[in-house]
């Protein structure tokens, strides 16, 4: 943790500068926290409510951050859940099965109006969408975000060999629901 | 699975890093904003709600009653005012011509056989009719019941 996120955690936990404080760190992991979360639940509309309950939530429990890991690390950790969270009530409203909810996402995808993406780049969600939960964060984060295991390993609190195993198969699972589609 | 992982990327070209996924113009410029109303609104306290919200329903179920009672009664009592009167009269009833067993509860009945019924309603009949006198009563009990049935009874 350098000096600069020392101070402007110090700030965020002050009574003085903590709302510029908060902004700051606002503007700074905007980007990033929405693409992930975007890639998880699909749909901006979702991913605008779910970025905003993030925040909410570290405005409100800044005062408990340990520091034990950077703000990197905690807010993409909260965003994680959030948006996990965030599945599971959409299942339990919906009393779905655990496929349904790759349904429900598949629909979210098709519906969505800010989605841009050729058929091509459809078909490579649509079969992201299939996997498991877990395998298809660890996909969007290695594939898409290039993002190294031992950030993963502290985002999702998993071991680095769990992961890799994790995108071996969600690789392997992707390769083969796009031949499937070729056929 | 490095092999495995290049196929993907070959089936895309080197497209990895477009983004299907856009965002509504300006919303990254403006989320900051928008955040610091949410949390203003979520920092406010509730407003208290007062008694008359929690009887809201029930005062309005209350008027609502008390307006159709109006809108029926009153017609009836102004433009038929001996339908009401009437319609009593015929309900009314003279105590004098209720019969004593009339006034019998069902359930009473029930314990009784019918012979024995029919003779307690005549002995009855015959008490109204009568004098009753303390000495009638121990004259009664004597010639009706044991005196087991007369202590297990108290």
């Amino acid at each position: 943790m350098d000096s600069s996120e020392k101070e402007l955690i110090a700030n965020l936990k002050s009574d003085g500068n903590r709302e510029t404080a908060f902004k700051i760190l606002v503007k700074t992991y905007q980007v990033r926290l929405y693409w992930h979360i975007r890639k998880i639940v699909m749909n901006h509309d979702d991913a605008d409510d779910i970025l905003q309950n993030v925040y909410i939530k570290v405005w409100k429990n800044v005062d408990s951050f340990r520091e034990d890991s950077s703000l990197f690390t905690w807010l993409f950790r909260i965003a994680t859940n959030e948006s996990l969270s965030f599945l599971q009530q959409q299942k339990r409203h919906s009393l779905v099965s655990m496929n349904e909810i790759s349904d429900y996402l598949a629909e979210s995808l098709e519906s969505d109006v800010y989605f841009e993406g050729d058929e091509i780049q459809k078909k490579l969600q649509l079969a992201i969408i299939q996997l498991p939960e877990k395998q298809r964060i660890v996909f969007n984060m290695k594939y898409f975000d290039e993002m190294k295991y031992e950030e993963m390993s502290d985002i999702l609190k998993t071991s680095v060999g769990a992961l890799k195993a994790s995108f071996h198969f969600a690789v392997k699972k992707v390769e083969e629901f796009l031949k499937e589609e070729r056929k | 699975m490095k092999k495995t992982e290049e196929n993907i990327e070959n089936q895309f070209g080197n497209r990895k890093k477009d983004q299907p996924f856009k965002v509504p113009e300006g919303y990254f410029e403006t989320f900051a904003e928008r955040l610091m109303v949410r949390i203003e609104e979520e920092e406010q306290p509730g407003k208290k709600r007062s008694l008359y919200f929690y009887l809201k329903p029930v005062l309005m179920m209350a008027a609502s009653f008390a307006f159709v009672m109006l809108l029926v009664y009153v017609p009836i009592k102004k433009f038929f005012p001996s339908t009401g009167k009437a319609y009593l009269a015929q309900q009314s009833v003279n105590a004098d011509s209720i019969d004593s067993i009339s006034v019998i509860p069902a359930t009473l009945i029930s314990y009784f056989s019918e012979g024995q019924f029919l003779e307690a309603v005549s002995e009855m009949k015959e008490l109204k009719s009568d004098t009753f006198s303390n000495d009638n009563l121990a004259d009664f009990i004597a010639a009706n019941y044991s005196d087991y049935d007369v202590i297990a009874n108290n």
